[in-house]
């Protein structure tokens, strides 16, 4: 049976992270926010461009309940991901604060695991400090992307950069 | 590790009162047992394929310690939210899940959650509105303040010379002082009325008023007028200031008198830039692009700026605090920002300290009358 592959999405709440994973599994868009409790589960079979061709792949993405830091429950949630979308909201006066802390709870219990970061809301706000960009990037060795879950906007990327780090690590 | 044994009490009826199942599986997690009837769970199923919050998990099922999952909820209409739980039987060594169905609790705190959340995120908004209302008004005391410093600079020059000059034993002062100090006065005026214009524009351009007057022009003419303009800049002597020409000139729809004001605030800044050196370079260049817009571009070898110093200097008034204090007002890249994008373009830097500076003003395709 092919490997199905955890991947969880972390976050202050209303930052999107939700539009984000139903841009990507469903491809639907609500701008009605809807808090999520708990965690919520969604089951996704894509196909991602990889050096060997397409490769299909099995995932879980993990929805889960939006917070500035990350508590007790968030790291339970996080347990056998094999890896992490953080999304931060451009249009916040500091859209970064939480993100760190939510990759760094990840880093500290899942070390090495690969990171991608979505900076969320871009149609509603300006491009990101190119310099806050690089610093997120080396921080978490993960790659950064504009994203936009009411036009699509780097959502495909995001998603796919985290599944070719997962089939390329065999994780 | 926790126990998972229902004692004397019938575990079929708890776990029917509960909306709960118990699902025992085996090592490989294949349900070979399942107690009570709250949800569709298949004997011999992968257990993962009937919770798929355990994706992942397979490690710690097996070795590690019980684990709880609250409020789970698959993407679907069918299932309500889970908690699911795990335990050894303390006799058998047998894993046990637990599956409790939490749907009334979970909406209830959901509800909570969601009060909670759109409360902070309101709170948010206002202290970030509040914010901005506190930060406009600080800008426009600073922006005062700096309108009044720069004014007073020289008609402190033109008032002390007219001063000196108006008085009966000024027929004393040798000609070259009486020249000096009227050319001071001209100069002060000159930069007085620059800064004027200026002023103008920028107000304009912030409350929408400011014009443009657009036709077909030649960049490659407007790019040659203004490096000769550039090269009778008083700090120009010396400098290299060359243009580059591409060999099919586009025709821009766009304000010429405004595109010569932005090429030439941004060749004055580069040769402010590069004065010192021996080896000062400014190059003006027009790049076309595969989609058919097109660059003005405007290159020195000067000491560069940090990011954030770029930032400053792209605000009115901005003096980078690495930067030597400029002649200028500090008010050109403010100018050449806003005109840009009155033309739909856009002012680009690229910088670092020591590595020169680029400033790039972009234009869309539908400014330009041919096709690539």
């Amino acid at each position: 049976m092919m490997k199905t592959y955890k991947i969880v999405v972390l976050g202050d709440f209303g930052v999107g992270k939700t539009s984000l994973i139903r841009r990507y599994v469903l491809d639907e868009f609500s701008d009605q926010y809807r808090a999520t409790m708990g965690v919520h589960l969604y089951k996704h079979t894509d196909r991602i461009a990889t050096e060997g061709g397409q490769s299909e792949i099995r995932l879980v993405v993990w929805d889960i309940e939006g917070a500035p830091l990350p508590s007790g429950q968030t790291q339970r949630y996080v347990v056998g991901a094999s890896a992490a979308l953080v999304v931060g909201d451009l249009t916040r006066a500091d859209p970064y604060s939480a993100m760190w802390s939510a990759a760094d709870m990840f880093e500290e219990q899942l070390p090495g695991r690969p990171m991608a970061f979505a900076l969320n809301k871009r149609d509603l706000s300006d491009a990101p400090s190119p310099d806050v960009v690089k610093r997120m990037e080396r921080r978490y060795d993960g790659p950064v992307f504009e994203t936009s879950a009411m036009n699509g906007e780097g959502v495909l990327h995001a998603f796919h950069s985290l599944g070719k780090s997962i089939l390329a690590r065999n994780l | 590790m926790s126990d998972f044994s229902p004692g004397g009490i019938n575990p079929e009826i708890v776990l029917t009162a509960m909306r709960a199942v118990a699902i025992r599986v085996s090592e490989d997690l294949t349900v070979r047992e399942v107690s009570g009837d709250a949800f569709d769970v298949q004997i011999e199923t992968d257990v993962r394929e009937a919770i798929p919050a355990l994706y992942g998990m397979e490690d710690v099922l097996r070795d590690g310690p019980p684990i709880s999952i609250p409020f789970v909820q698959l993407n679907d209409d069918t299932t309500p939210p889970v908690t699911v739980s795990s335990a050894r039987d303390k006799l058998t060594g047998a894993l046990w899940l637990v599956l409790r169905d939490v749907s009334e609790e979970s909406e209830v705190q959901r509800q909570l959650v969601q009060n909670h959340n759109a409360l902070a995120l309101a709170e948010a908004e206002l202290r970030a509105a509040r914010d901005a209302a506190l930060a406009a008004d600080r800008t426009k005391t600073s922006f005062l303040a700096n309108v009044s410093h720069e004014l007073r600079t020289p008609l402190h020059v033109i008032i002390g010379g007219a001063s000196i000059l108006s008085k009966p034993r000024s027929t004393a002062l040798d000609p070259d002082e009486v020249v000096g100090y009227a050319s001071d006065m001209h100069e002060s005026g000159v930069l007085l009325l620059q800064l004027v214009d200026d002023l103008i524009d920028l107000s304009r351009s912030e409350t929408g008023d400011l014009t443009l007057y657009e036709e077909w022009c030649d960049l490659n003419e407007i790019v040659d007028k203004m490096v000769g303009l550039g090269r009778e800049l008083p700090d120009a002597a010396g400098v290299i200031l060359e243009a580059k020409h591409i060999m099919k000139a586009p025709r821009v729809f766009a304000d010429g008198r405004r595109i010569k004001q932005i090429l030439l605030n941004l060749i004055s800044n580069a040769i402010k830039a590069v004065a010192q050196r021996s080896d000062g370079e400014v190059r003006v260049s027009v790049d076309r692009h595969d989609d058919g817009s097109a660059c003005l571009i405007v290159q020195d070898n000067g000491p560069g700026m940090s990011e954030e110093d770029l930032a400053i200097a792209r605000e009115p008034f901005g003096q980078p605090r690495a930067a030597v204090r400029s002649k200028g007002a500090g008010l050109g890249l403010a100018i050449v920002d806003r005109l840009a994008k009155l033309h739909g373009g856009a002012l680009i830097i690229t910088t670092e300290p020591g590595q020169g500076l680029r400033a790039f003003v972009h234009f869309d395709a539908t400014r330009f009358g041919d096709k690539i």
